[in-house]
């Protein structure tokens, strides 16, 4: 080591010094701006934790259930689906069907933008044909088709269809209406709506949204001045901060969760019946002579589940077991029959059916439902109880599972899946699910391989039916043929649950897993 | 001088090159795929290979290749599928969170790791070093994501003192940064022991030591001064390593850095958005690195750059 | 490092330095924290690792047998020494039987990159040249990378099976192996045996084989135990991160991570099984720095910087 020139060192000091505090301004400044002074929300803040990121306001693309309550707090549609399923009329005042494929409507009187704008019928047409318009729309696929609109007046307007779609008013719940010359066929980042609130402040990338009170919404004052929401990805991050008072309501919680927030000081859960189905679905492309293609063998095996135990122990009582082919909540949805526990029963069936000894594989994609891997190991081990070894492979997110659901992936004999009832209608699911034709098969469309052509001619035939009685009775019928299918080893319906300070008041939790932020109050 | 330069830049520039073109390839050989991981449950095959060709994924991999260094070229790296925005935007938004830890990790890690190193190195060899030793090897060798769910229950669950998750507030920088710098402690502080029983024992120690400089400021002032050169090089160097402990404390701490950002993208196969984000954290933590070596010679003059060093 | 005189042991000498000055000595003192160190370190390490390595053959209860109804059972109750999980599955069989697959996915990746590394480091050190210029530049590069991240792309993409995470583990450490191992060449090749063995006409690929690699190989096995401690963490953050082999295999990451959401109501389903791998990381790494530290006691010389 040699020695150091004297004039060397205060140099270099000078350069560690400037080096260290140049660190630390960079390390702070970048978002001196995004920090508030406090963690904990204002007196006058609602602070939502979702578990997904709302990439934008818009639903043209994205879509979960629990965005729409933010979504429909800045952008609104023709109508809403509201409490017990029942149709409220929101920027249309009139929406009747006049003849099987037109409905009259008629736009509210006086209502405006945020920015001051009034909203006209060429809003509405230019959101319809927009909403037509992107690829990979979750709208898209609800509706049978779109409709077209022809404006008879300057607040009124004709929808046609082709064919009848009884539930065109519901649909339209979905269609979000934006001033015709901002609207694009994209997800909108920014822009106004008729809502309640207006975005103050956005760092989509973030997920993190500022809205405030629109002060003159048509529809009176809201009671909270500003929600801010926040994207929490990790649940166990979102119980800690709503537990904490970070976060003031956190929605879709999953069954443990709610557990762990039941009787805490200054937490309230809301639940509702939901309008999802899991369900352990069969592979509906067995060749024929495959043990599952038989219906009795797909009833045997539902013998060996113990739902009541899953329900209880597994998914903590925040949901219930199927007893239809879809949610009961749902609109037109009927009760078919229940899934029984009786694993010397199911033995002693698939023995007389020459299927004991059966191996199966179940599939499923990582977060597909709450406590789905623990679901899974559990149902595992009911089957090895009656001698069906089950080899399970869990796909995480990517788009994988969709080549296998489709049939060209790979074998597989049960796959979990969920299915939203973002319509709250019975006959959007039904279709969705049973009434693949052998068209569909051919590009492995069909839903799990499931082609009845029968119940596929019942349900399109109950889809078009103008008289609600009638078609709910067609629906009815339709819906106890696909039970006597034995389409899943087990189903059951996750209740839709909400944590909630106890400050914040007035949350009125739907079964589409939404609520109206004009009607939430904050106390304190 | 210029010269290095030159070639360290051409080195640096090659390998992000090689990266990105490694993960390009990567991305679209393995399994999954965008359209089925973008498009709703109810979408059809038709639907699928509609969203395909927006994505421009029904093109040739040669092509998609070309297409894409040709807009590599202008900056551009394509629009992420899942945030429909330019994809180096969204992650350029979220990398000032992600420097903002890393940087406050390094700041706590050196600032409790010099002193402990030099209290190590004036304690050579004594049990209460070995202590020391034992402590620090132990914070090493627990799982981060662990110390990150530990620290958690107890100061946000158990003790609510602190914010369990994202960045509310700088409070919610407190529990990442510890975690993150649990982990460094033991390297850097073995590091600063090291050398500085290397310097103690240097006859220009023993020099001023004669000269009657008091021990304090041979310890402080000459020991560690010299010391500081291997200590920068040290902590530019492991500022790769440093972004693989980011990611995993951003995930348990929900913190909206390119950490979680890339998690997410990787489930959504948001091809664009995964090559944007290699990319922006490759550059960074090259250029971090060249930044070190370039620091060299100012920091200790005895180095000459571009010779062997 | 310290160029302290290490006297002769021979204590029956008449001399100045007494038994307590040995006693005293730096030498002395660092070979008694290496001593420390190595049997610390031992005893952590088979405290985990016999128990894992038996047990099948331990009184317990299958790792994938459930209770529905003893769900979450608090440790030290109805049998259960650490409790059971939220299937009610015996939480210290599931941990023991998960760290079969983590040890053995760690100690499978340190061979893979045993081998991978001192073939790349030492055709490296010895040819010098494109092979030495092509094998720093990876180096280097992965040195320079978020490797995490890449790996997690990796796994991610290509499926999570014992086979993947084992080689991305591999490739994630070979450089440590690498480096080291061409450094030893260099040294190595310049000594007169290897020019004695070219004199008398062996081809260099069996110079290397048979007289370098084998005098390389015991300096080289030391970075073995630290990045087997690595690799367990490893493993341990990638199936955190959910990329780790099919259910219902357990492994060290996936049991925390499943234990997560219950941190507020059952605090062992994260705390022991991290403590577990805490336990066995901290006794390889002070096996693996006891080792480290008599070498360099013995030896004296400044070893390579390696960290």
């Amino acid at each position: 080591m040699t020695r150091t020139p004297p004039s060397e060192t205060p140099s270099r000091r000078t350069l560690l010094r400037w080096g260290a505090a140049g660190g630390a301004g960079l390390a702070l400044s970048p978002l001196a701006a995004c920090a508030g002074p406090t963690g904990a929300p204002g007196p006058g803040t609602l602070t939502l934790g979702l578990n997904r990121s709302l990439v934008s306001l818009d639903n043209k693309l994205n879509q979960f259930d629990a965005a729409v309550t933010v979504q429909r707090a800045v952008r609104q549609a023709l109508t809403a689906i509201g409490p017990d399923m029942r149709l409220t009329r929101v920027l249309a005042d009139r929406f009747e069907m006049t003849a099987p494929t037109t409905w009259s409507v008629r736009l509210r009187d006086g209502i405006r933008y945020s920015d001051g704008r009034p909203v006209t019928v060429d809003d509405v047409a230019t959101a319809v044909r927009l909403y037509g318009e992107v690829a990979g729309s979750f709208i898209l696929g609800l509706f049978p088709e779109l409709p077209e609109v022809e404006a008879t007046g300057e607040r009124t307007f004709l929808l046609h269809t082709r064919e009848p779609v009884p539930i065109l008013d519901r649909l339209m719940a979905n269609i979000l209406i934006t001033p015709a010359k901002d609207n694009r066929p994209e997800e909108l980042r920014s822009g106004v709506g008729t809502g309640p609130y207006q975005v103050a402040g956005a760092n989509s990338g973030a997920g993190e949204y500022t809205l405030a009170r629109v002060p003159d919404y048509w529809g009176g004052r809201p009671p909270v001045e500003q929600v801010r929401v926040r994207f929490v990805p990790e649940e166990s991050s979102r119980v800690v901060a709503l537990r904490s008072g970070e976060l003031d309501v956190i929605d879709t919680i999953t069954p443990d969760s709610a557990e762990q927030l039941t009787g805490l000081p200054g937490v309230h859960l809301e639940q509702t019946a939901g309008v999802r189905i899991c369900q352990l679905f069969y592979n509906f492309r067995k060749p024929r002579g495959h043990p599952l293609a038989d219906a009795r063998v797909r009833r045997a095996l539902t013998y060996a589940i113990d739902g009541e135990s899953l329900v209880r122990d597994v998914l903590t009582d925040s949901a219930e077991q199927a007893r239809g082919v879809v949610p009961l909540s749902l609109q037109g949805a009927e009760r078919t029959g229940s899934y029984t526990y009786d694993p010397s029963r199911a033995r002693q069936l698939l023995r007389s059916l020459g299927a004991d000894g059966l191996r199966i594989k179940i599939i499923w994609e990582s977060g597909e439902f709450a406590a789905d891997a623990s679901v899974m190991e559990a149902v595992a081990e009911m089957l090895k109880d009656v001698g069906v070894r089950a080899a399970l492979q869990q796909f995480e997110p990517g788009g994988d599972i969709l080549k296998w659901r489709q049939g060209k992936g790979g074998d597989w004999d049960v796959i979990g899946n969920g299915f939203p009832g973002t319509t709250g209608q019975a006959t959007t699911m039904l279709q969705a699910m049973y009434a693949g034709t052998a068209e569909d098969e051919r590009t492995g469309d069909a839903f799990m391989g499931y082609v009845i052509p029968a119940i596929a001619r019942q349900l399109s035939d109950a889809a078009t039916e103008t008289d609600p009685a009638t078609r709910d009775r067609k629906l009815a019928a339709a819906q106890h043929a696909v039970w006597d299918t034995w389409p899943a080893m087990w189903a059951f319906v996750p209740k839709t649950v909400l944590a909630r300070r106890a400050r914040v008041d007035g949350v009125r939790l739907l079964p589409i897993n939404s609520y109206d932020l004009t009607a939430v109050r904050l106390e304190g | 001088m210029t010269k290095y330069l030159a070639r360290r830049l051409g080195q640096s520039l090659l390998t992000v090159f090689l990266t990105i073109s490694t993960v390009f390839v990567l991305v679209r050989l393995a399994p999954g795929d965008p359209a089925a991981a973008y498009a709703p449950p109810s979408a059809t095959t038709a639907d699928l290979e509609r969203i395909r060709a927006q994505f421009g994924l029904d093109k040739p991999l040669v092509t998609q290749y070309g297409i894409f260094l040709r807009d590599l070229l202008n900056g551009d790296l394509g629009t992420s599928y899942s945030f429909h925005d330019s994809a180096l935007s969204v992650v350029l938004d979220r990398m000032p969170y992600t420097i903002t830890l890393s940087l406050a990790a390094i700041a706590v890690t050196v600032a409790v790791a010099v002193p402990l190193g030099v209290w190590m190195a004036r304690h050579a060899d004594t049990s209460r070093e070995l202590g020391a030793n034992v402590l620090t090897i132990t914070g090493q060798s627990m799982p981060d994501f662990w110390t990150g769910v530990m620290l958690l229950t107890v100061f946000a669950v158990l003790l609510p003192v602190l914010p369990a998750s994202g960045f509310t507030s700088w409070s919610g920088l407190v529990l990442p940064t510890v975690t993150i710098a649990i982990l460094q402690l033991a390297l850097v502080s073995r590091l600063v022991r090291r050398e500085m029983t290397t310097a103690l024992a240097s006859p220009y120690i023993t020099v001023a030591r004669s000269r009657g400089v008091s021990e304090r400021a041979l310890t402080w002032r000459y020991a560690l001064a010299n010391s500081s050169v291997p200590l920068v090089t040290a902590v530019g160097t492991r500022f790769a390593a440093l972004l693989n402990g980011v990611v995993l404390v951003e995930v348990v701490f929900g913190w909206p850095g390119v950490g979680s950002l890339v998690v997410r993208a990787l489930e959504t196969r948001d091809y664009p958005l995964i090559q944007a984000t290699v990319l922006v954290t490759a550059t960074l933590a090259i250029l971090v690195q060249l930044l070190v070596d370039l620091a060299y010679p100012l920091l200790d003059p005895r180095v000459r750059l571009g010779k062997a060093a | 490092m310290s160029a302290t005189l290490t006297p002769s042991a021979s204590s029956a000498r008449s001399s100045a330095v007494t038994a307590r000055h040995l006693a005293r000595a730096t030498a002395t003192r660092q070979r008694r924290s290496a001593r420390f160190k190595l049997w610390a370190g031992a005893l952590c390490t088979a405290l985990v690792a016999l128990p894992v390595a038996l047990a099948s053959l331990l009184p317990l209860p299958d790792p994938d047998a459930q209770n529905l109804a003893g769900r979450r059972v608090p440790p030290l109750t109805d049998g259960h020494l650490f409790g059971t999980d939220q299937l009610g599955r015996d939480l210290l069989s599931r941990i023991l039987h998960g760290g079969q697959v983590s040890l053995t996915v760690g100690i499978l990746a340190v061979v893979v990159s045993g081998l991978i590394g001192i073939a790349a480091g030492s055709a490296a050190g010895y040819f010098g040249g494109w092979i030495d210029t092509v094998v720093s530049r990876l180096l280097e590069a992965q040195m320079a990378l978020p490797l995490l991240m890449m790996l997690l792309l990796v796994v991610a993409l290509f499926g999570p099976s014992v086979t993947v995470i084992t080689c991305v583990i591999a490739i994630a450490q070979w450089p440590e192996v690498a480096r080291l191992t061409r450094s030893l060449v260099l040294v190595e090749r310049e000594k007169p045996y290897v020019a004695a063995a070219r004199l008398l006409g062996m081809r260099s690929w069996s110079v290397l084989g048979r007289h370098v690699i084998p005098n390389v190989l015991r300096p080289a096995s030391l970075v073995v135990l630290l990045l087997l401690a690595q690799a367990v963490l490893l493993e341990s953050a990638l199936s955190f991160l959910g990329a780790g082999p099919q259910r219902p295999f357990a492994t060290w990451g996936r049991i925390i991570s499943d234990g997560q959401d219950y941190i507020t109501t059952s605090w062992w389903l994260v705390t022991l099984p991290g403590l577990v791998i805490a336990l066995l990381v901290v006794g390889v790494n002070l096996m693996g720095d006891g080792l480290r530290d008599r070498i360099r006691t013995t030896k004296t010389t400044k070893p390579a910087k390696g960290a």
